[in-house]
């Protein structure tokens, strides 16, 4: 099978600021990809160098097999890009017609704007449209050409439930290469095949949803302690069997809430009882993408300090 | 590319507020010089305001692209296929088209409420005299529009409008200027575009020096354009 994507050890750097730092990424004809990360951890940069867009500091990116900008002017690619506007004068029919225009073998415009979920739309004066609507013009913009591939930068971003569930219906009907950044751990778990988690301009973890998770272990311990552990406390926390991280956060009534990451819960559980007799309100959940991201993406394999 | 023309000829058309701007505005200012303070022959102000108008339409062509980059719209259009010199040249070609209402309107004016007579001949040769002569402030607009980011441009264009119209004795004409004044008026873009029209009314070609001048200043406008269009991209 054909690489859709290709990156070779990406850097981009603004000044001092490096916002990519060596990414290798690999998407395959067909793979549905979503690319996660914290605000800053680079995915727009990665896309935007991905679809040559922005020229990358050092290294190379292939698209469809030839150099990025070339994929965009022949048509091949449908692009959902963040912050981008739209005409306010004109009516939405007449935006996606001439943008699928501009395409070899565009879709029948009915079939686009149904797609987008945008016909009702059609004769509104994209103006006069609200932040939801607008989204959802953007994905016809992007549905537009009939791309074999399509890149959505935050796609969700302002639509309600129904225009979620139907932006992603579409992007599953499709069944053509799909890359999205999204901040939704929920939209990557659901609809991604792979999923590449970002930070701080590095690929920290690339691999199924079901890999990710188990990659920072098997579940994760909670409960409550009168003090906030700290210092000797803590060190004893993370010494408990099959402890992997450690998180605290300050309670409200100057107790504090701990997490324990583990990769046994039922040996961390009985080191626990044992080793402190001041825990309350354990309990033990799986693990879920949100705390595989935040494992992974605090980099180290320790995390402390106040939760957000 | 053409589904591009299209629209951007479409929307230069129907837009309200710089319809109004580009045709009533000039209008109503021949009707003032001409009817009521009679500071100017008929003819020359309305060759002047057709001037003045048609002028403000393809200079404005920098208002839209300051807007629409603000705006994100090339942000939208640089990951379609249509190339970043196809975007320029259709603003252009909507403003050329956005250009002829302003002539058409201040003529129709001068020959209906004016009592401007003029052989068929002469009210032929002024369209495509005035709207030639315009053009290359098409050129300093987009200079304008990627130079400047969204409202500050359309106003930095307004006093750079205002100044060359007067400068270039659009409003009032250069015989009652100053000496000095006067003689920089001459080599000013307005005025001799002025003059194309001006001139025309008396059965006579543009002379020599106004097409140096406009060729001169054609050159620099769209060097600037070029330049700060390619830094933009």
């Amino acid at each position: 099978m054909r690489n859709a994507l290709e990156l070779d050890d990406v850097r981009k750097r603004y000044g001092p600021v490096t916002a990519l730092d060596g990414v290798d990424l690999t998407v395959a004809e067909g793979e549905t990809v979503a690319l996660l990360g914290p605000n800053g951890a680079g995915k727009s940069t990665l896309l935007a160098v991905a679809l040559g867009l922005l020229p990358a500091t050092s290294g190379r990116a292939t698209l469809l097999g030839r150099p990025p900008a070339d994929a965009l002017r022949a048509g091949r690619v449908g692009v959902l890009p963040q912050e981008a506007g739209l005409l306010d004068d004109v009516r939405v029919r007449e935006l996606v017609a001439t943008v699928a225009a501009m395409y070899d073998r565009p879709p029948p415009l009915a079939a686009t704007l149904r797609a987008a979920g945008v016909e009702d739309l059609a004769q509104r004066l994209v103006g006069r449209l609200s932040g939801g609507q607008r989204q959802r013009v953007r994905f016809a913009l992007a549905l537009a050409g009939g791309p074999g591939m399509l890149v959505l930068d935050e796609p969700t971003a302002g639509l309600d439930v129904d225009g979620r569930r139907a932006l992603w219906h579409e992007v599953k009907r499709r069944a053509g290469t799909t890359v999205f950044a999204t901040h939704y751990l929920a939209e990557a778990d659901a609809y991604a095949d792979r999923v590449v988690l970002l930070a701080r301009g590095r690929v920290v973890a690339d691999g199924p949803v079901d890999a990710i998770k188990a990659l920072v272990g098997g579940g994760e311990v909670r409960f409550d302690r009168a003090d906030v552990p700290e210092g000797a406390d803590l060190a004893r926390l993370r010494a408990l069997p099959g402890v992997r991280g450690v998180h605290v956060e300050g309670g409200v009534s100057g107790g504090g809430a701990v997490a324990l990451r583990t990769v046994d819960s039922d040996a961390t559980l009985r080191a626990l009882f044992a080793a402190f007799d001041d825990v309350r309100g354990v309990r033990v959940e799986g693990v879920d993408l949100e705390s595989a991201f935040v494992s992974l993406t605090a980099g180290t394999e320790q995390t402390e300090g106040p939760r957000r | 590319m053409s589904a591009y023309v299209r629209l951007e000829l479409a929307r230069a058309l129907r837009n309200p507020v710089g319809m109004t701007m580009l045709t009533v505005f000039p209008l109503l200012l021949f009707l003032l010089w001409a009817k009521v303070l009679t500071v100017a022959p008929p003819a020359q102000a309305m060759v002047s305001m057709a001037t003045y108008g048609a002028m403000g339409g393809a200079m404005f062509v920098g208002g839209a692209i300051a807007m629409e980059r603000a705006g994100g719209w090339l942000r939208q259009l640089a990951v379609t296929p249509l190339p970043a010199h196809g975007y320029v040249t259709a603003k252009l070609l909507g403003a050329a088209a956005g250009v002829l209402p302003s002539i058409l309107v201040v003529l129709a004016a001068g020959a209906l409420l004016g009592g401007v007579r003029l052989p068929a001949g002469t009210w032929a040769a002024l369209v495509p005299l005035i709207w030639a002569g315009v053009l290359p402030f098409a050129a300093l607009g987009v200079a304008f529009g990627y130079t400047f980011r969204g409202q500050l441009a359309s106003l930095a264009m307004m006093i750079v409008y205002f100044g060359l119209s007067v400068l270039g004795g659009l409003w009032v004409p250069v015989t009652s200027m100053p000496a000095g004044m006067r003689a920089l008026a001459e080599y000013s873009p307005t005025y001799q575009v002025g003059s194309l029209g001006w001139r025309a009314l008396e059965g006579e070609p543009p002379t020599g020096l106004s097409l140096a001048v406009l060729a001169g200043w054609t050159l620099v406008f769209v060097a600037l354009a070029l330049w700060r269009y390619r830094r933009a991209l």
